[in-house]
């Protein structure tokens, strides 16, 4: 046999043929030859690598080089430097997310050095369609050890002890299945193969039989012999084509080499295989529709019992097993029972095969040891989730399994563990779902799917999931009551209860499950007509808007934008706002993330379209002066939540006054704020726009300090708003931290905004890795006598709960953030600070929010040294005013305990919003606070009930899509606005942004996708 | 003969029969749809429902397909049967209001609501014509095409069959076709009629008998000439 020095292994999976590999394997022996290494160098095409993301993949060997996402011109060039020069191409190596540095082995690379191979070792190592190679890979030595030195039972009873159980899902023990087939009379029995795998997003059986065909033969031909069968079928659906075609030629080349047919390997056992293609249903995949099938009839469960290893197909005893339970009998036949069981958990042994898909940066197919946490498959196999998004779930176990929680992923999976935890192992599909996933609609559509594919002969089953999924359908659109929730749960167990076969008994696992631990996901669904994911389209109509707390008509204002009429998007945004100003420049933008264009690009930029509607629009609509009449209203804070709050009252009618603390208005907008971010000017004019509807400001008023709640009373205020804000910086928690020079951010930040003179050194630390920590130091930065600004952070970036262009605007601006940083204890030198002491940290495991969790390196304490410290973890409200009045209910939080709804506190006519019950929180919402208050308030006022009635998203006007040109259509990149350069901002505190010009707003505000408009027509469509 | 348990008693059956079969015998009355002594046993519509087995691993099965094995623990009343079935008997409602067979149940199981949006389709996929066709008929002239919610009864292709012979077998049959008193447009889904003794204003009126005459409480009979105005506060 001829020698070669390397081996090109390209992966020929389904996967990795439909993104190109055969092209690929094409070009590398076209350049071979070229290159004359063709008697050097093999090219290979194997079975499923297994690492679908990264198709198309080849691995060199022996060096176990591992290259991704190949395009034929990459081939050249890796031929010449790898194969011709000995030089690895480093651009072609997978880079895990997150890191910069390529890994070029493939057992370094996390998704397989966790792995642990059995059932598919032959993997993207041997070329499936030739028997020789997996014989050389001790091919078919189980199948001459079974049949040449063991008796059938000794066969039973080794894979009894070995302890496997189905690999379809049920889990029922192999061993026991085949001892009751072997002891029921009859002179012909057969085994069967089921490969009719058709869970969405589940592809090991696929793979398995793409890549060592053999291995399931050999099962077979082992399986048959315990039990004493003449003959076996292997039913595959029909839409796996590639599978078909290997496992036939595998079957030939058996048949030629004698291990399949007349008297194998001589010992005169006769056994032969017949492929069946799968007509396509998905029902055929429960075993007695699967026998139905295969004779030929319509594929329908019957009743069980006869189980089919009393009567199977045509009536005969049966043995079908799935394709990984056949794989894994060579195994076990010959290392034997007692090997094999020291895998897994007590009742699971030996490994699973587990299609890794949906939200995770790793897609592929990976084996595991039984009894591995969902966690180490999600984040050390899976490389976590990609753009720093929350997980929310993983479905397992195809459309009949269940959701599994979040908090639930240190779950060691096994059979029991699964069911247990309202899912099940299934054939082995694991689907991620992040914060952007709906889980009404991950339900919806595993219902849709169920009842497409229900044979329909069961009443339970067949009314059972269309009445499902018409209720889930109802709830998506917004149109749920309350008792669905109860007719689902009695509906759902109904069909669970009255069905017959195992489709329909598992049919309402979607619905159960995800009522069981995302309860919360329906009320908002049914109760607030809200999607938390922003998904259920019918409920959204555009993602911005419905994102928004106070519901502001981005699309709406973008489009009169688009159109050039700056003053009717302007009179759009006033309409829902009052602190627009505001608005434009500070706000979250949480519509942003939620952006439809951002899902392929970049999002619209609907922050700074907001700022080009005000900028832009000349002589626009100013609202009349009101003089303040009606019922007293009491506002205690004239935050963002207050001046809402306040602004809504005057125009509800009522007599609204804000009492401040500080000698400026604005809250956190004035104080915590920088003013290069938020010009004074700006605010001035938002603030102007709330007094002038007919509200009255009184400066330095402090609650506790100045009058008391009851004062107020006493004074015919009639209810009471308390928006204070969070101002009060929590400490540390390390030593030394009262000395001389550590300054909690608030402070820090509001002596700077009120004009006081601020001691601080030119050395300064910020620790804490929040807005505040980044307001802090760029405000520090910007101060005379400051040289540089250290921000210490624990985590690294991809954790900081900071704004991302906070961030890069202060990295821009010459600070530096050290990272995986954690302070121990403040350096004091003469009651002065001096220094800081840290620790350097390393990130461990995910913990139940999600994050990796810094662990400290031991011995690896630094000092860094600076001259003031500004303290910035999180903030709290200031309560300090309640040392007299303490009827409140306060959390351990510090914050108020309020009604959910209508945001009213234990004691009747005060209410309480914004940060005060949030903790830190943003503009936004507690701008919808504000609004939520004033609403509850004049209910209570009017001695009404205090209910809310809720709609589902919907634009107040239409507005006409403009046209585009063909080059505006392609338009794709985001615009981004004019910006003060970093030098020349850096010791003033003139505003950083400024804003979009006229004809690059009417540019940015054209690639908007209009998401409202599809709505409209479905509207119309179901209106008519 | 296989010993079995029904309902808490030790009881006897012939070998081979279905649990129905031996319930019948000892007078356990289980209701049916598409079940019929001159057809195979079919299992579709889920009415004869009974609970096997105890404690976790107990489940419901269809009385009329499943065989009595030895020792087996059967109930045919439990709370798991009766919330099932009186599912089924409201999903039924919910596709047929029209037949007559499918209100006679709800009134007898008490089903009093029916909480789904009605259909008023002409099938309830019991099966019983397809059985009737090939079975006694010798025909086979219709059959199931389709699956899940989509499923339906046809002749091949949907084109007149030339096995069939007109004899109307599969119509005689039909629970779907046989018409409830009120007629397919009745304005209530679920007519709670003749089967069910319980007077339908009971809720209102404790001492005053619906039967007797009309209150217009109920709305069954609102607008007919003898309607009188109610006894208290009209």
């Amino acid at each position: 046999m001829k020698e070669f020095r390397t081996h090109l292994l390209v992966c020929a999976g389904t996967g990795c043929v439909a993104a190109g590999s055969y092209d690929i394997k094409k070009a590398l022996e076209k350049e071979i030859v070229k290159r004359k290494l063709h008697n050097e160098v093999r090219v290979v095409a194997t079975g499923c690598n297994g690492f679908c993301e990264r198709g198309p993949i080849v691995v060199v060997q022996p060096d176990g080089i591992f290259y991704q996402k190949l395009k034929p011109k990459d081939i050249p060039i890796l031929v010449e430097e790898h194969l011709l020069k000995g030089r690895p191409v480093k651009n072609l190596m997978y880079v895990p997310p997150a890191e910069e540095k390529p890994i070029p082995k493939m057992m370094d690379i996390g998704f397989f050095s966790h792995q642990r191979l059995i059932v598919l070792k032959n993997r993207g190592r041997i070329d499936p369609e030739n028997i020789d190679e997996y014989i050389a890979f001790e091919g078919y030595q189980a199948l001459e050890k079974a049949l040449t030195e063991m008796n059938p039972e000794d066969i039973i009873n080794e894979v009894k002890d070995a302890g496997l159980r189905g690999r379809g899902g049920a889990g029922f023990p192999t061993g026991l299945k085949w001892e009751l087939c072997s002891k029921t009379p009859g002179d012909v029995k057969y085994v069967v193969c089921n490969a009719d795998e058709g869970d969405p997003g589940a592809f090991m059986d696929r793979s398995i039989l793409e890549a060592d065909p053999h291995a399931v033969l050999e099962g077979m031909i082992i399986g048959a012999r315990a039990i004493g069968a003449t003959n076996g079928y292997i039913y595959v659906r029909t839409e796996y084509p590639l599978a078909l075609q290997r496992i036939r030629i595998a079957i030939e080349q058996a048949e030629s080499y004698g291990l399949l047919g007349q008297d194998i390997l001589g010992t005169g056992f006769d056994f032969s295989i017949e492929v069946k293609r799968g007509a396509g249903a998905f029902v055929s995949g429960e075993e007695t529709s699967l026998l139905a099938a295969i004779e030929g009839k319509i594929g329908i469960p019957k009743q069980r019992p006869p189980y089919p290893v009393q009567k199977g197909l045509w009536r005969k005893p049966t043995s079908i097993n799935n394709v990984e339970t056949w794989a894994n009998v060579s195994h076990i036949i010959l290392r034997g029972a007692k090997w094999y069981s020291e895998i897994g958990t007590e009742g699971s042994k030996g490994t699973k095969i587990f299609s890794l898909v949906g939200k995770i940066n790793n897609t592929g197919l990976v084996e595991v040891p039984m009894g591995i946490t969902m966690k180490d498959i999600i984040y050390e196999i899976g490389g976590g989730i990609p753009n720093n998004k929350q997980i929310k779930a993983v479905q397992t176990g195809g459309p009949s399994g269940g959701c599994i929680p979040r908090n639930m992923l240190d779950l060691a999976i096994d059979y029991e563990s699964l069911r247990k935890a309202g899912s099940m192992m299934g054939s082995g599909g694991m689907i991620v779902m992040d914060e952007d996933t709906c889980m009404v609609d991950v339900a919806k559509y595993f219902m849709n799917f169920l009842r497409d594919e229900s044979c329909g002969k069961c009443l339970s089953c067949r009314e059972g999931t269309q009445r499902i999924w018409e209720i889930l359908d109802r709830i998506t659109k917004g149109r749920g009551t309350s008792a669905d929730i109860t007719l689902l749960e009695e509906l759902a167990q109904a069909t669970k209860d009255a069905s017959m076969c195992g489709l329909g008994q598992t049919a309402a696992n979607p619905v159960l499950s995800t009522l069981n631990y995302f309860m919360d996901e329906y009320e908002a669904h049914i109760k607030y007509k809200k999607c938390p994911a922003v998904v259920c389209k019918s409920m959204i109509s555009s993602p911005c808007q419905h994102t928004c707390p106070i519901a502001t008509e981005a699309p709406q204002y973008i489009a009169y934008i688009a159109h050039g009429e700056f003053e009717k998007a302007y009179d759009i945004i006033l309409k829902d706002n009052p602190l627009l100003n505001v608005c434009a420049r500070v706000c979250h933008h949480p519509c942003e993330t939620k952006c439809r264009a951002g899902q392929g690009g970049k999002p619209i930029a609907i922050r700074e379209l907001k700022r080009a509607a005000i900028e832009h629009s000349n002589g626009r609509t100013r609202p009349k002066v009101r003089k303040a009449s009606g019922e007293k209203v009491a506002i205690i804070g004239s935050g963002p939540s207050g001046l809402t709050a306040a602004h809504a009252l005057a125009h509800m009618g009522y007599a609204p006054t804000i009492f401040e603390a500080l000698p400026i208005a604005g809250g956190m907008l004035a104080v915590g704020i920088p003013e290069y971010r938020l010009p004074k000017k700006a605010l001035k004019e938002d603030i102007n726009r709330v007094l002038n509807a007919g509200v009255e400001l009184k400066l330095e008023h402090k609650l506790g300090r100045d009058f008391m709640l009851e004062d107020l009373f006493k004074q015919d205020y009639r209810a009471v708003y308390i928006a204070v804000g969070a101002h009060k910086s929590i400490k540390l928690g390390i030593p030394n931290e009262e000395a001389n020079g550590v300054i909690p951010a608030m402070r820090f930040l509001t002596d700077v905004s009120v004009g006081k003179q601020v001691k601080i050194g030119n050395r300064v630390g910020v620790i804490g890795g929040g807005n505040s920590a980044v307001d802090a130091a760029r405000v520090a930065n910007r101060l005379p006598n400051v040289h540089k600004v250290t921000i210490i952070y624990r985590r690294t970036r991809n954790e900081m709960p900071a704004y991302a262009e906070e961030i890069e605007s202060a990295l821009e601006e010459g600070i530096e953030i050290k990272f995986l940083t954690a302070p121990s204890e403040i350096v004091v030198k003469d009651g002065s600070i001096a220094g800081v002491k840290c620790t350097k940290m390393n990130l461990g495991t995910v913990d139940k929010s999600g994050r990796r969790r810094p662990i400290p390196i031991k011995n690896s304490e630094i000092v860094i040294e600076i001259d003031t410290l500004i303290s910035a973890i999180s903030e709290q409200p200031d309560l300090s005013f309640f040392e007299k009045e303490n009827d409140f209910e306060i959390t351990g939080w510090n914050t108020f305990v309020v009604d959910k709804e209508s945001l009213s506190t234990n004691v009747a006519g005060v209410f309480a919003g914004g940060d005060a019950i949030r903790g830190p929180s943003s503009v936004i919402e507690a701008m919808a606070d504000g609004k939520r208050v004033a609403e509850a308030m004049d209910k209570y006022l009017k001695n009404k009930h205090i209910t809310f009635e809720y709609r589902v998203t919907r634009p107040s006007v239409y507005v006409e899509p403009v046209k585009l040109t063909v080059e505006e259509t392609l338009e794709s990149t985001r615009q981004e606005p004019r910006k003060t350069k970093p030098a020349a901002r850096s010791k003033t505190f003139t505003e950083v942004d400024l804003g979009f010009s006229k004809s690059a707003a009417i540019k940015e505000a054209k690639r908007c996708l209009r998401c409202d408009l599809e709505i409209k027509e479905e509207d119309e469509k179901e209106q008519s | 003969m296989i010993s079995f348990i029904l309902n808490g008693l030790d009881v006897q059956t012939e070998d081979g029969s279905t649990i129905l079969e031996a319930c019948k015998f000892y007078g356990i009355e289980i209701p049916t749809l598409c079940y019929n002594e001159g057809l195979r046993p079919y299992g579709g519509c889920r009415l004869c429902l009974v609970e096997i087995g105890s404690g976790e691993n107990s489940r419901l099965v269809s009385s009329c397909t499943y065989p009595v094995e030895e020792g087996l623990n059967v109930r045919t009343n439990t709370k798991r049967v009766v919330d099932a079935r009186k599912m089924m008997i409201e999903l039924l409602v919910s596709i047929c209001p029209q037949s007559k067979t499918v209100q006679d149940l709800a009134s007898k199981y008490h089903v009093t609501r029916v909480r789904f949006p009605v259909r008023n389709d002409n099938c309830v996929l019991c099966g019983l014509c397809v059985r009737m066709c090939k079975e006694q008929m010798q025909s086979g002239a219709i059959g199931f095409s389709e699956r899940g919610y989509k499923k339906k009864i046809v002749t091949p292709f949907n084109i007149r069959s030339e096995q069939c012979r007109l004899c109307g077998g599969c119509i005689y049959i039909c629970p779907a076709c046989q018409m409830r008193c009120q007629g397919p447009d009745a304005e209530t889904d679920l007519c709670s009629g003749c089967l069910s003794l319980e007077p339908t204003c009971i809720e209102t009126h404790d001492d005053y008998q619906c039967w007797m005459g009309t209150t217009g409480d109920c709305g069954t009979c609102e607008g007919r000439p003898d309607q009188r105005t109610k006894p208290d506060n009209r």
